[in-house]
């Protein structure tokens, strides 16, 4: 494990019954890389995202984060531990504003979750961080509706802004673009790459998109069957034949 | 900045409180006992709505937590102590415990797994209170023959023997018990706790113990129904299994719904339909819960938010342009920007 890799991936492996998702997967990623994973439909990338953050405990191998072993802890506790994700399905407090989405991973974070008083709308600690989340991601003229009556692309801001607000050192981006319009896309890659530019967060997406991933990221893992096929930087994916093959090919002639 | 603090409008409170203080000073006796169980009722659904309305979480066993609370209360009683305090503080420490334990095993679970499991353990309570007949006295129950009192600065000596007093009694403890929980609503536990019942996988993966803030939820819902069950020993002078029974258990349920579970005063207000039609209904009839479920149907189909919620809404829609209901809800709201 080198001594700057925040996140570290020996061997992971997932299987349900004998029927293997991911195997024998080893990475590590840099502090502050932006970095992304690809691989067609089935290729086991959401498999791998929840495996190291905590949905389930991992069949096989090791995850690290910042050099401490968190292999199978609970996902509050790796996002205790600094490490947050966004999923491919939305997933917010629907019937809640947007200002009270935000609020609640800073409650948590700021360890007042079991206070049974006062209002987190009169505490500036988290008032002020939320609206400094919500202007980062162009949602605070919007903070206080509820977030069922935005529109789609408004939504997955909003998981953008859960994601960011504790300000994690890991992000993890489970297809941040899934669904949107060009327009939506657009505007979701200027705000991940301004997100990348100005912090010291480490970013690893996976994405569907080949042009908002050539566009983004620094390194590039390829997914297939399970099976790390190949990793390096955008041009040495793109030139590489067995990537070509499996994956990049097979769309060229869709 | 703009402006991101919610209001919560308190003239409604206000209102109903200053309402509930002068009513046993005009109205019959008959209505002023009837109005003493409406409060415990109340108190028991508003506690049971911190889970339902605010967590998501279905329990169809607070009749146990409610019965635990009576029994302590009949038993200490029984041995002789009648500290008012004491009892009160027993009746919802005993239940809290219990709630504790019962919470371990069955916040895991979700919806009617959940209701299941926690009917369940009020049957198993139930039962043990139906059969352990040396400690609860069986099915004819624990009576209660001396009543504590209050005697406040030597000048007024509150009793649970005088109906107006006892009324004063409850209303008091109710009083305080339904603000303790309205501060809890709005605190920053209560946020979270909303924020488990919109989606507690997003809660786990913004940090939370889901399993522990459940577990938490479900005890200060078991201590403020057992104390209501405290409360309800003193009125009814005898704790029963009954209370701990499943049909028991139903009952915070139906208030809930009727009243609406997305207004933290709802299922109080539903406890008054409830007792209320009751009332109305016995004149004529025996088979009082035939009615209720004829009056229950128009109620789930046309008042979606409850007969409280959807008026109070109809009614902020209608007189206050500028208000806002506040709500256990978001705010719904169009989006006048439009889309992206």
């Amino acid at each position: 494990m080198s001594a700057d890799s925040v996140l570290h991936i020996e061997n992971l492996g997932h299987s349900y019954g004998k029927f293997k998702v991911i195997e024998d997967i080893s990475l590590s990623i840099g502090k502050g890389e932006m970095s992304a994973l690809i691989g067609p439909n089935g290729a086991g990338k959401t498999t791998f995202y929840n495996a190291i953050s905590g949905k389930f405990k991992p069949s096989k191998g090791k995850v690290f984060l910042n050099g401490e072993d968190i292999t199978g802890l609970p996902s509050h506790r790796i996002v205790n531990k600094g490490m947050c994700r966004s999923f491919q399905i939305t997933n917010i407090f629907a019937e809640l504003t947007v200002a009270e989405n935000v609020f609640s991973p800073l409650v948590i974070q700021q360890n007042k979750h079991f206070r049974l008083h006062g209002n987190v709308f009169k505490d500036r600690q988290i008032t002020e961080k939320a609206m400094h989340t919500l202007e980062q991601v162009g949602l605070s003229d919007r903070a206080d509706q509820a977030v069922s009556t935005l529109a789609y692309g408004d939504k997955r801001l909003v998981e953008m802004a859960l994601v960011l607000v504790r300000g994690p050192t890991v992000v993890l981006l489970d297809e941040p673009t899934a669904g949107m319009n060009p327009e939506e896309t657009e505007n979701m890659i200027s705000l991940i790459r301004k997100l990348a530019k100005n912090s010291k967060t480490t970013f690893f997406i996976t994405e569907h998109d080949m042009k908002v991933v050539f566009s983004l990221a620094e390194k590039i893992y390829v997914l297939h069957q399970g099976l790390l096929l190949a990793q390096g930087k955008p041009q040495d994916i793109r030139a590489n034949e067995q990537v070509q093959e499996a994956y990049l090919g097979r769309k060229t002639h869709a | 900045m703009m402006n991101i603090q919610k209001s919560h409008s308190l003239s409604g409170p206000v209102l109903l409180t200053i309402l509930l203080f002068i009513a046993p000073l005009v109205m019959p006796t008959y209505w002023v006992i009837l109005l003493s169980e409406i409060l415990i009722m109340g108190l028991m659904a508003v506690s049971f709505n911190l889970l339902l309305g605010y967590t998501g979480l279905l329990s169809f066993g607070q009749g146990a937590f409610f019965g635990i609370g009576a029994y302590s209360a009949a038993l200490m009683l029984q041995a002789g102590h009648e500290n008012l305090f004491l009892i009160l503080l027993a009746g919802m420490l005993v239940p809290l415990l219990a709630a504790l334990v019962v919470g371990f095993f069955s916040v895991r679970l979700d919806e009617i797994f959940f209701a299941m499991i926690t009917l369940g353990f009020g049957m198993l309570f139930f039962s043990i209170a139906h059969s352990w007949i040396d400690v609860t006295g069986g099915s004819d129950g624990l009576p209660v023959f001396a009543l504590p009192g209050l005697n406040l600065f030597g000048v007024v000596q509150l009793t649970f023997y005088a109906p107006i007093s006892m009324y004063y009694l409850i209303f008091v403890t109710v009083l305080i018990c339904v603000c303790l929980l309205r501060m809890i609503v709005h605190s920053p536990f209560g946020l979270i706790l909303k924020a488990m019942r919109e989606n507690k996988q997003r809660v786990s993966y913004a940090g939370g113990n889901v399993r522990v803030l459940r577990i938490a939820a479900f005890a200060i819902s078991g201590a403020f129904t057992g104390l209501a069950g405290v409360l309800f020993c003193l009125f009814n002078n005898m704790a029963t299994p009954e209370f701990m029974h499943w049909s028991f258990s139903a009952k915070p349920v139906i208030m809930s719904v009727i009243g609406g579970t997305g207004v933290f005063l709802g299922p109080l207000f539903g406890a008054g339909v409830f007792f209320i039609l009751e009332q109305i209904i016995i004149q004529f009839t025996e088979n009082w819960m035939f009615f209720l479920g004829i009056v229950l149907v128009p109620i789930v189909l046309f008042f979606p938010e409850g007969v409280f919620g959807t008026l109070r809404n109809k009614f902020y829609k209608v007189a206050g342009r500028g208000l806002q209901p506040p709500s256990a809800r978001g705010k719904r709201q169009k989006n006048e920007k439009g889309t992206v």
